[in-house]
């Protein structure tokens, strides 16, 4: 392991389509190069981050049978007693490229309802996950609801995605509430995505009064790829995404060694 | 709020969040279309497939499906396989919208005479012929 036993804990927010899952998936890939565990948490329950990481979609991967009814006054629904996280994480974490290991509550194709069990369950494994055994690298839907609501609070840093358009940044300062609430993260990195030029980074940072912590401009032969459902590493291994990417790995990994 | 919208003079555009959250809590019957927007990516056709059986389901009106962000012929031809003639409109991939995307402001505004603009207004015409 690195150089120190301090485990990376991230999730990445933003507004839809700006880029959340690909680089949030191409991040636990890049950070598992390294020979770390990496746990990849996804709460979306529609599909993204599987295609960045180069996994089969599965809608169901937690049976409903692995929770029973909470206690009175407690959650609906815990973990049957002879299942903790880890033997959670053991069953039903997918196995990636690059040794991520992935896990999901599921997704949906209707009604909410058919996912509230898988989601009870996936919620007690976050929570009591053994925080010195993974790396965490979660991935929200778009928008704020999540975030505000602390689906995010496995994660002492929040990656915030922006795209250099007027309604991405209106989500992204609507995000930084994130560092307010309750649980709030104690770092808030931004990503500039889909950037043309110096110029829309600098523009990003300017509205954001941040400094971007990577800026990752357009890739052509990973959107090709994206296309088809290839993940990025896969597709572009060398291309400009992968490079920025890399670049924030190492960024965020400063922020911890640092601790 | 839908709902309580009941003046045969007026014409309702909802535009819902991403994904199929708020689709599947609008209630049976709510709207009389249903424009499902696609990119020409696996994941989002995969998205768009679940919105379009939500939607059915739900009996959301006609459930039609709206190409967007279309560079090329493999672009448009993976998206009707996937829907097939529920594809309404293809808009190209137009950077007239990434520039109105940027400036903050509407791309019929921006540039009237944009592509991108030009495939909806045949949208319009399709959906307002059929509620004549």
């Amino acid at each position: 392991m690195a150089d120190s036993t301090v485990m990376i804990r991230v999730a990445f927010v933003g507004k839809g389509g700006a880029g959340k899952s690909t680089i949030a998936g191409t991040f636990a890939r890049l950070l598992a190069r390294g020979g770390e565990p990496v746990l990849a948490l996804d709460s979306d329950p529609m599909p993204g981050m599987p295609y960045s990481l180069g996994v089969a979609v599965d809608d169901c991967p937690i049976p409903d049978d692995v929770v029973v009814p909470g206690p009175e006054g407690g959650p609906r629904w815990v973990l049957r007693p002879e299942l903790d996280a880890a033997a959670m994480i053991e069953r039903y974490a997918a196995t990636c490229p690059d040794g991520v290991r992935y896990l999901q509550f599921g997704n949906l194709w209707g009604h909410v309802v058919r996912l509230q069990q898988a989601q009870h369950a996936w919620s007690q494994v976050v929570s009591e996950l053994d925080r010195d055994r993974w790396h965490v690298v979660g991935d929200l839907p778009g928008g704020t609801r999540q975030a505000m609501f602390g689906w995010a609070k496995y994660a002492d840093t929040v990656c915030l995605v922006v795209e250099p358009t007027v309604k991405s940044l209106h989500t992204a300062k609507r995000l930084f509430g994130v560092t307010g609430a309750r649980w709030g993260p104690s770092r808030l990195v931004l990503v500039v995505n889909k950037a043309r030029s110096d110029s829309d980074v600098d523009r990003v940072c300017e509205r954001l009064e941040l400094p971007a912590a990577a800026a990752v401009a357009y890739d052509e032969a990973a959107s090709r790829g994206d296309r088809r459902g290839a993940a990025p590493l896969d597709e572009a291994p060398d291309g400009p995404l992968a490079r920025s990417v890399e670049g924030l790995v190492a960024h965020v990994q400063s922020l911890y060694s640092s601790i | 709020m839908l709902g309580s919208v009941n003046d045969e003079a007026t014409t309702v555009v909802a535009d819902l969040e991403a994904g199929i959250g708020t689709l599947t809590r609008l209630g049976a019957a709510a709207v009389d279309a249903t424009v499902v927007v696609v990119e020409p990516t696996l994941r989002s056709i995969d998205v768009a497939l679940r919105a379009v059986a939500v939607a059915d389901e739900q009996r959301q009106g006609r459930v039609v499906v709206v190409a967007n962000k279309v560079s090329d012929g493999e672009d448009r031809a993976r998206i009707e396989e996937a829907f097939g003639d529920r594809v309404l409109a293809v808009v190209p991939d137009d950077p007239a919208v990434d520039t109105a995307d940027r400036l903050g402001v509407s791309p019929v505004d921006h540039e009237p005479s944009a592509p991108a603009v030009a495939a909806l207004e045949g949208l319009v015409d399709v959906l307002g012929l059929e509620a004549q």
